[in-house]
């Protein structure tokens, strides 16, 4: 044993079983290794990709898979795996994005609610209650045909006015208008998760011993009562990535969510799915990535699951 | 020698739906600066809550509701969160009863000492690690500067009860309240922390409150003893007249249920009939009465106050007029 060790470094116990636990499940490794690879493709993809995903070529459209084209060529003479690749930007950024802010939401909520409790977690679970009533699909809606339309409309009012090239970018009003939306509406589950982690925590022995020491509320629930909270949260992130990145591609599948030209699997799936019975590969190329992008996740989130409860083995 | 806690009157309520009920009913301690001081009765008859209440950690719905307690010159129960939070650790430590839950399981034990050190003294955190190190060397931990290092889960009950001393004492308090801290160890081991306990209060010129129903474990530490039922104190003595002299029907009846190691062959361990009458439903009179083999008709008239034994030691009072009767003729 060392003498003195970084007092920093801290990948606790709990973290270390958890990961070792992790490693002897197969799926969840599988899952895991493709998650890697897509998170890998997505932040290398200009480097990756073999074409430009805008550049049409009107000669070569609707073509099956190729030497210069492995996946084939869209309607409009697009390479389809070029396509994939930023699709796949596209689809992890959008849950990332979607998953980080509303876990921060419901983690600051949901802690500082069950930590204090009286009014205000009552406000909060009432808050919680009225945007979980929210439907989603609605509300992206609602976004798309009132607010988006607006904001394009200043944009390009403030391009002609200043010919600052982010005027120019609409992937920014998707992005920030249609997923910031889906952060706001998705994060009451995880407020109520955590608030309920933090009141079984807080009744803990060690909480109420660091009490007893004097240390002020804020660094109890820092550092005695969060840490010990995480384990379902982190399922419950993995999970909800997963379920974001879905929710991106229904969206955009929808024509609500990314527009186009941006590429997402949603909307290629979408394009696909008109022109599938004579040119398959349009669809079953994003379909199966999809598919295996939102498999890999569950097989992950599970994994997680098993690990981080070891009580719920056999 | 001077009086480092005076408590006075101390009642405790439960906010129940159906009304306020009362748990802790007028109770009058004492605790002398560098005296050991053991707290005796049954489970729910109010040691734990009394502590706590000093401290202000009194569970939710529960809540000190008359009486003072003086300490340092201030009475504790009229001090305000933001100053009771400043007073625990630094002023009044705690051990509690279950060493296996009472350390945080993410961090390492010597960051828990240290953190304790951190925010109570402002020491710096280099400065605060070594004298955690000194203080698991000085509660008896083999090999200090690496178990510093270990996980809670990598030790003993018996270890993780040392840890849980050593950071009751980094603030080094001049009161030492310690919860019930052996119920969760072996025989052996409790003897230990009897023993450890005994040299660091000496060391650290504190005052110990220790909370027990263990009356044979705290034979060798405390000074004096008050035994606590339903809420009131019954007997408040020095060690040795409770053992010589034991004057209230019930510190009789709990001495009489301890096995014995010599004498006469063991037969059935006495107990005593009935069980502690629930919050509330307490008898007007004597709360003992109901169980009391010596008890009249006018046990239940009023409540007995704690009265000094004649012809004993002047510290040692008795909260039953027939026991003292007995006495005196």
């Amino acid at each position: 044993m060392t003498a003195v060790t970084d007092t920093d470094d801290r990948p606790t116990n709990l973290w270390h079983d958890a990961w070792r636990r992790l490693r002897r499940n197969r799926l969840a490794v599988a899952g895991l290794v493709i998650i890697a690879a897509l998170v890998f493709v997505a932040a290398f993809g200009p480097w990756l990709s073999p074409h430009d995903f805008l550049s049409q070529n009107l000669d070569l459209r609707n073509h099956p898979p190729s030497a210069s084209h492995w996946l084939g060529t869209d309607d409009l003479g697009r390479d389809v795996l070029s396509r994939l690749i930023y699709g796949a930007r596209t689809a992890f950024l959008v849950a990332m994005g979607v998953t980080l802010v509303a876990v921060l939401i419901g983690l600051i909520l949901g802690a500082i609610a069950g930590f204090y409790g009286g009014p205000f977690d009552r406000f909060v679970m009432w808050f919680t209650d009225i945007t979980m009533s929210v439907p989603q699909l609605l509300l992206v809606v609602v976004i798309n045909a009132s607010l988006k339309q607006p904001i394009s409309l200043w944009m390009e009012a403030r391009y002609m006015e200043t010919l600052s090239p982010i005027y120019r970018n609409t992937q920014i009003i998707d992005f920030v208008l249609v997923f910031g939306s889906m952060a706001l509406i998705t994060w009451p589950p995880y407020a109520r998760l955590v608030r309920a982690q933090v009141l079984s925590v807080r009744n803990r022995p060690f909480v109420t011993a660091a009490r007893a020491l004097g240390l002020t509320n804020r660094l109890i629930l820092t550092r005695y009562v969060l840490p010990n909270a995480m384990g379902p949260l982190i399922v419950a992130v993995s999970a909800g990535l997963g379920t974001a990145m879905v929710l991106e591609s229904a969206f955009s599948f929808l024509g609500v969510g990314v527009t186009p030209p941006t590429p997402s699997w949603g909307n290629m799936i979408s394009d696909g799915l008109r022109v599938w019975t004579n040119y398959p590969h349009l669809l079953a190329a994003p379909a199966a990535v999809l598919a295996i992008a939102t498999v890999a996740f569950n097989f992950l989130g599970d994994g997680l699951n098993d690990a981080l409860n070891p009580k719920g083995q056999k | 020698m001077t009086a480092i806690l005076g408590i006075k009157g101390l009642t405790i309520d439960i906010a129940r739906d159906t009304g306020p009920v009362r748990v802790v009913d007028g109770i009058d301690l004492t605790v002398m600066a560098g005296e050991s001081l053991g707290i005796v009765g049954e489970s729910g008859c109010g040691k734990s809550l009394t502590m706590l209440s000093l401290v202000g950690l009194l569970p939710n719905r529960i809540r000190a509701t008359g009486g003072k307690a003086m300490f340092g010159g201030r009475d504790l129960l009229t001090l305000s969160p933001a100053e009771l939070r400043k007073v625990r650790g630094s002023e009044i430590g705690f051990i509690f009863q279950d060493p296996m839950t009472s350390l945080n399981p993410v961090i390492r034990v010597g960051d828990q000492i240290a953190e304790a050190l951190i925010w109570q003294k402002g020491m710096s955190r280099s400065a605060a690690r070594t004298r955690a190190v000194e203080l698991l060397d000085l509660v008896g931990i083999p090999a200090p500067a690496e178990r510093a290092n270990a996980w809670p889960h990598e030790l003993s009950g018996g270890m993780r009860q040392r840890v849980m001393i050593a950071i009751g004492l980094a603030g080094q308090p001049k009161l030492l309240i310690a919860d019930e801290p052996t119920t969760a160890l072996d025989v052996t081991i409790q003897a230990q922390i009897v023993d450890l306990v005994r040299d660091l209060k000496d060391r650290f010129k504190m005052s110990v409150v220790w909370i027990t129903h263990d009356l044979a474990l705290i034979a060798g530490l405390a000074d004096r003893i008050a035994v606590l039922y339903a809420g009131t104190v019954v007997e408040d003595a020095p060690i040795a007249a409770i053992f010589d002299r034991p004057t209230h029907p019930y510190t009789r009846a709990l001495l009489a249920s301890l096995p014995k190691l010599a004498g006469e062959a063991m037969t059935r361990l006495p107990s005593i009939a009935g069980t502690p009458p629930e919050p509330g439903r307490r008898p007007p009179g004597c709360p003992f009465a109901p169980r009391c083999a010596q008890a009249r008709p006018s046990c239940d008239q009023a409540v007995p106050k704690l009265a000094p034994v004649p012809g004993g030691d002047p510290r040692h009072r008795v909260a039953c007029p027939v026991a003292l009767e007995g006495v005196a003729a």
